[in-house]
């Protein structure tokens, strides 16, 4: 079995335990030193950032921002959790029946709804903000969480739709003409019989909306005044950071709030949310 | 799958007794126009959507980028000004090259990097996994944060800086010297964008047939040999599907500018979006931030076009 590639493998080469020396250090430094700086005093951040938190773990910063009356990046979890949960529910609920529709059609201008559809994947979010303000603000949606909901929810239409009429194409007809036959509605046979055979499609689309609306910053800016008080995590992070911007004391500790939700959710999902993104990322 | 089991028996036996139901029935013909409205309706709630919020404000910022609308007095035709103004004006220039430079030498390096480590990281064993996990991790985080961590490591006040005078070293402009601050920006890019790339050539090596290379192994091959003549022209379309990623995001690229550098120093790192969502955006010159708008847009989709189209050519050229 020496053909075996695996045998190659076992006595590593220099330049992959190089490669891969350089790869540890560069990906893991930054978090290394967001975590032991978030604990350390103002001197110690200053005079030693690469040390651990030798001199005593302090603790008063992250209390300090959690307490924080200001942008504060725990409060804003909430909000964002809120946001997060409704443009999945939309979008679901939205893009389901629409692809499913779509995918049984056998009609060229149903059909052609994907491709309509489909051109939105190719917007930048940073384009279409600009003229999306003006049309919020004539239908009295400007500067409203509605407002926002709605945009991020069309933001989401096109690949969850993509994915959902791909999937659908899959489950066989018959079962259609089966639900048919015992009387099921095109709506029930979606809700009951189809969309539970769709599962698979069902969490790639909300791992992708979910990480996608979380870690979303243009739109919560520009859509959402800082005046309205109402801030995501990225905006909190933004609105704190522009004010205190060189204390590391607070930069830090804020930071380490905005990111530790994230990480903890990845490392426990971590397999669904890398096939998640891969495929979505593949097929959007 | 039990209950769908159930349900398919059930069927059947209800098929048994009345075949053809649906057509035969005078009711048929209004029960097909009840399940047109009903497909319509099951259509009408996206459409409206998307309609509303993202091709109603295409349009708008079509129209509105032929004006001189200010925000408030009525707005008179200008015909193509604001796109000409797009080629004159300084700002939208610099940060034209610069979303260029960041796009070009962004992709590369990510597409390089996702090349070299994907080769690496192709086993399937748990250290490799493990590796690729470090690789990819950035890519869920927001790329603001990202932004905020990597300044607050490189800014002048930040920990490599800080290190450096220690040791009686001065302090590395990475963010506030203007040519470096463009190359920190891409660097910054590209840590946080390569491992996402990784992950895509992992999948795409995992499916090269193991025979191929054992042939080439036989034949006397060198592992070297075989990456560059067998393995990467294979997953040359995920390579591709890479590029195009890459690139479409770097082309918008934003969050990350607002973070690490807030597009200085002196607007050395402003990009395209960068310019048009901090300056004209806020300005009263509605007209031309549209301009810059559909300008984006434009460029966005001619990329993701060619860049498909050219896949599908190679794609043709390799089943033929």
């Amino acid at each position: 079995m020496t053909l075996n590639p695996r045998a190659g493998a076992r006595r590593p080469s220099p330049v992959r335990a190089a490669l891969l020396t350089l790869l540890f250090a560069v990906m893991s430094v930054p978090v290394y030193l967001l975590l032991v700086n978030s604990f350390k005093p103002r001197q110690d951040i200053q005079n030693s950032p690469f040390s651990l938190p030798f001199a005593g773990i302090s603790l008063d910063h992250l209390s300090a921002a959690v307490q924080s009356p200001q942008y504060n990046v725990l409060k804003s979890y909430g909000f964002t959790l809120a946001l997060v949960v409704a443009v999945d529910l939309l979008c679901v609920l939205f893009a389901g029946p629409a692809a499913y529709v779509i995918a049984r059609s056998l009609k060229r201008r149903t059909q052609l709804l994907l491709l309509f559809f489909l051109a939105g994947t190719f917007i930048p979010a940073s384009a279409l903000v600009v003229p999306l303000i003006h049309v919020l603000r004539a239908i009295g949606l400007g500067n409203t969480v509605t407002g926002l909901i709605l945009h991020d929810v069309a933001m989401t239409l096109p690949v969850s739709i993509f994915l959902f009429v791909g999937f659908i194409r899959t489950v066989p007809r018959d079962i259609d003409r089966a639900a048919a036959i015992d009387g099921a509605g095109r709506l029930r046979t979606y809700w009951q019989v189809i969309f539970p055979l769709t599962r698979p499609a069902v969490i790639t689309v909300l791992i992708l909306n979910s990480i996608g609306i979380w870690n979303d910053f243009i739109s919560p800016q520009i859509l959402l005044s800082p005046g309205s008080g109402t801030y995501t995590v990225t905006t909190a992070v933004y609105a704190g950071i522009s004010q205190y911007s060189t204390d590391m004391t607070k930069v830090f500790p804020n930071l380490l709030l905005a990111v530790a939700p994230v990480i903890v959710f990845f490392v426990h999902m971590q397999r669904h949310i890398i096939s998640g993104l891969t495929v979505g990322a593949l097929k959007g | 799958m039990v209950g769908l089991a159930g349900l398919s028996a059930d069927s059947v036996r209800v098929a048994a007794r009345s075949p053809g139901s649906d057509r035969s029935t005078p009711g048929g013909r209004r029960r097909r126009l009840r399940e047109a409205a009903l497909s319509a309706g099951m259509l009408a709630p996206a459409v409206l959507v998307y309609t509303v919020m993202t091709v109603v404000p295409v349009v708008v910022a079509l129209y509105l980028s032929l004006t001189d609308w200010n925000g408030f007095s009525s707005a008179a035709f200008v015909g193509l000004d604001n796109y000409a103004r797009l080629f004159d004006d300084p700002d939208t220039a610099r940060a034209g090259v610069v979303t260029v430079i960041v796009a070009c030498f962004g992709s590369v390096g990510m597409l390089g990097l996702g090349l070299v480590y994907a080769l690496q990281l192709k086993e399937r064993n748990w250290a490799n996994s493990f590796f690729r996990t470090l690789a990819y991790y950035p890519h869920v985080i927001s790329s603001l944060i990202l932004g905020f961590l990597w300044s607050a490591i490189l800014g002048t006040n930040g920990a490599i800086n800080n290190s450096l005078a220690d040791l009686g070293v001065g302090p590395v402009g990475f963010l506030f010297d203007e040519n470096l601050a463009v190359i920190t920006l891409v660097g910054v890019v590209v840590w946080a964008g390569f491992g996402f790339n990784v992950v895509l050539f992992v999948a795409g090596l995992q499916t090269v047939p193991r025979e191929l290379v054992e042939a080439a192994q036989i034949d006397g091959a060198s592992r070297r040999q075989i990456n560059r003549r067998i393995v990467i022209p294979m997953i040359a379309p995920v390579v591709t599907v890479a590029m195009v990623l890459d690139l479409v995001g770097l082309i918008k690229v934003y969050d990350i500018v607002v973070s690490l550098t807030g597009g200085g120093p002196a607007g050395a790192t402003e990009t395209i979006a960068y310019v048009i969502l901090t300056q004209s955006f806020a300005g009263t010159d509605v007209g031309f931030a549209t301009a810059q708008a559909v300008g984006l847009m434009v460029a966005c989709a001619a990329l993701s076009v060619a860049v498909t189209a050219l896949r599908n050519r190679q794609d043709r050229a390799a089943a033929s």
